[in-house]
């Protein structure tokens, strides 16, 4: 927030050059003299500013442009948000190995609710598949199976560990990112702005957990499947050639509603709740239970915490 | 909660120890006195630079608010928790349809009749163990008190009771509905069959689609493109 009003008070520099490009651009579009083309190229979207250096004011006009395009182009009103952060929280997750029993309903939950690309397929979440004896080791990622396919779940024997984004508190990915397009908001969410994103894939190399995915292709959603409660930072429509991941739901938990996916488990092994607060389930998970999380030892200290209930 | 009960304690001892010391020195006698004085305010002093100390690092540890936080203002949570009514099986449920007026025989038995299906993998007990046997509708603790069906939950952690304490923080079982404001509670029965509790295996959602295969699937769109006009 306070980036924002910033952006609102302070000179800009750079303005003399992004205007002479400006005009310039306007130059060339009018000697094309292809209207189509005009409209194509977003002249506005290309000399759009990082999200965190607009006023409140050329945010909202951002989002209408968004809502506008979207409900164009699947035909219904489709809304977009960039709700900030609640002030006083941080957010924390909580997984019961013990009870999760690889059944995938989150990980549909969570492809309805956030618009990941039906085709080509984008899951935020992995359920890995591992033998408990092998596990009870020691849990190598790598050995991990998202591919299990049986009859029922859970199957004899068999150990399941639902992997997304671990909303690190020292995010490899944030680090690396050439663009400033993603970063860490004071809610703990790791958010990407899918306009700045120029789909380098560095985050994605960078995160030990293969949480991050890329748009190979133009993401495809059928128009009745499509949610239309969006947020800017979140699950509106991607871009080709953009990455995305997991934001804890950012259109649902800055409501104060729960995750999609902690909605959708049907064996409640998923908790979420506010780290800051004393009396969260999150803090009383912390509290009581053994927890644990995913590569420790290379301290990107995730918020998402694996615990046996 | 927990927690600040542990912390009120241990506001007893420290209260006892100047008592205590008094004492000490009394039994002593009055040549030790002065000195023994002197050694009290010195530990008093080091004490309270400790509980300082203490309250320092505990600072330092806790939960740190973001540096651009203006405050930690958060409304106070809107609503308690709900319990929905607990699922009731509408084929049996009333019992007293057909069990009013018949007479109750106690006898640890074979099922039979409208029953005789009825898995019952919960341990070694009975029927009447739960089901209240002269009010047909209710259930009863091991006190003999009768609860409703839809408050199954006091009958089920009389015996599981660090469920209890968990499901009461919202860690066993599940929460639906806002982390910050109203949210329903399941209770044991959404989940677990009172008669057979353990958690059934689940048809799992298709797997996701291996890379070779989207890999395959778009050489085939290309080929596809090549042969077309």
């Amino acid at each position: 927030m306070k980036d924002r009003e910033r952006g609102e008070t302070r000179p800009v520099r750079g303005a003399s050059r992004r205007e002479f490009l400006k005009t310039a651009a306007v130059g060339v579009g009018a000697l094309a003299g292809v209207p189509g083309a005009a409209r194509a190229f977003d002249l506005e979207a290309f000399f759009q500013k990082h999200l965190r250096e607009l006023s409140n004011q050329d945010i909202e006009g951002v989002l209408r442009r968004l809502e506008d395009k979207y409900s164009r182009q699947y035909g219904k009103p489709v809304r977009v948000a960039a709700t900030g952060p609640l002030d006083g929280v941080v957010y924390g997750y909580g997984l019961d190995i013990g009870r999760c029993i690889g059944c995938r309903r989150c990980v549909y939950a969570c492809v309805e609710e956030n618009n990941q690309s039906r085709d080509p397929e984008i899951h935020w979440i992995r359920v890995l598949e591992f033998e408990r004896e092998q596990a009870i080791r020691s849990i190598d990622l790598e050995k991990g199976n998202p591919y299990y396919d049986h009859e029922k779940v859970p199957a004899e024997g068999m150990f399941y560990l639902p992997v997304q984004c671990q909303q690190c508190d020292d995010s490899p990915c944030t680090n690396v990112c050439p663009t400033g397009a993603t970063w860490m908001d004071p809610d703990g969410i790791v958010v990407i702005d899918y306009d700045w994103c120029i789909g380098c894939r560095y985050c994605m190399a960078s995160c030990p957990y293969g949480a991050r995915h890329f748009n190979w292709s133009e993401p495809r959603i059928p128009t009745d499947e499509l949610n239309p409660d969006t947020h800017l930072l979140g699950n509106r429509p991607r871009p080709k050639g953009v990455v995305e991941k997991c934001t804890f739901c950012i259109q649902r938990v800055r409501q104060g509603r729960y995750p999609a996916c902690v909605e959708a488990c049907p064996v409640g092994a998923r908790k979420f709740g506010n780290l800051l607060d004393p009396s969260s389930e999150i803090r009383y998970l912390l509290a009581k239970k053994r927890t644990f999380v995913l590569k420790a030892e290379l301290a990107t200290r995730p918020k998402f915490f694996y615990f046996y209930g | 909660m927990d927690g600040m009960a542990g912390g009120g304690g241990e506001g007893g001892p420290a209260r006892g120890r100047p008592g205590d010391a008094a004492h000490a020195s009394d039994a002593l006698g009055g040549a030790a006195r002065p000195g023994h004085q002197l050694a009290t305010w010195v530990a008093l002093g080091a004490a309270l630079v400790g509980v300082l100390l203490l309250a320092s690092v505990r600072s330092a540890h806790g939960p740190q608010t973001h540096p651009d936080y203006p405050s930690r203002n958060l409304p106070p949570e809107p609503q308690a928790l709900l319990l929905p009514p607990s699922p009731a099986d509408d084929e049996y449920f009333p019992c007293s349809d057909c069990h009013e007026g018949e007479p109750t025989n106690r006898t640890v038995r074979e099922l039979e009749d409208d029953h005789e299906d009825l898995e019952i993998a919960h341990g070694e007990i009975w029927c009447l163990d739960c089901h209240a046997a002269e009010q047909r509708d209710l259930l009863h603790l091991a006190n003999e008190a009768t609860v409703e069906f839809a408050d199954s939950w006091r009958l089920c952690t009389q015996c599981h009771g660090s469920k209890l304490a968990d499901w009461r923080a919202g860690v066993h079982g599940k929460r639906t509905g806002h982390w910050w404001g109203p949210k329903q509670y399941q209770t044991c029965v959404s989940c677990h069959d009172p008669h057979s509790p353990r958690f059934q295996p689940l048809e799992p959602e298709p797997p996701p689609r291996r890379p070779e295969a989207i890999t395959q699937a778009a050489q085939a769109r290309q080929e596809t493109a090549r042969e077309g006009p």
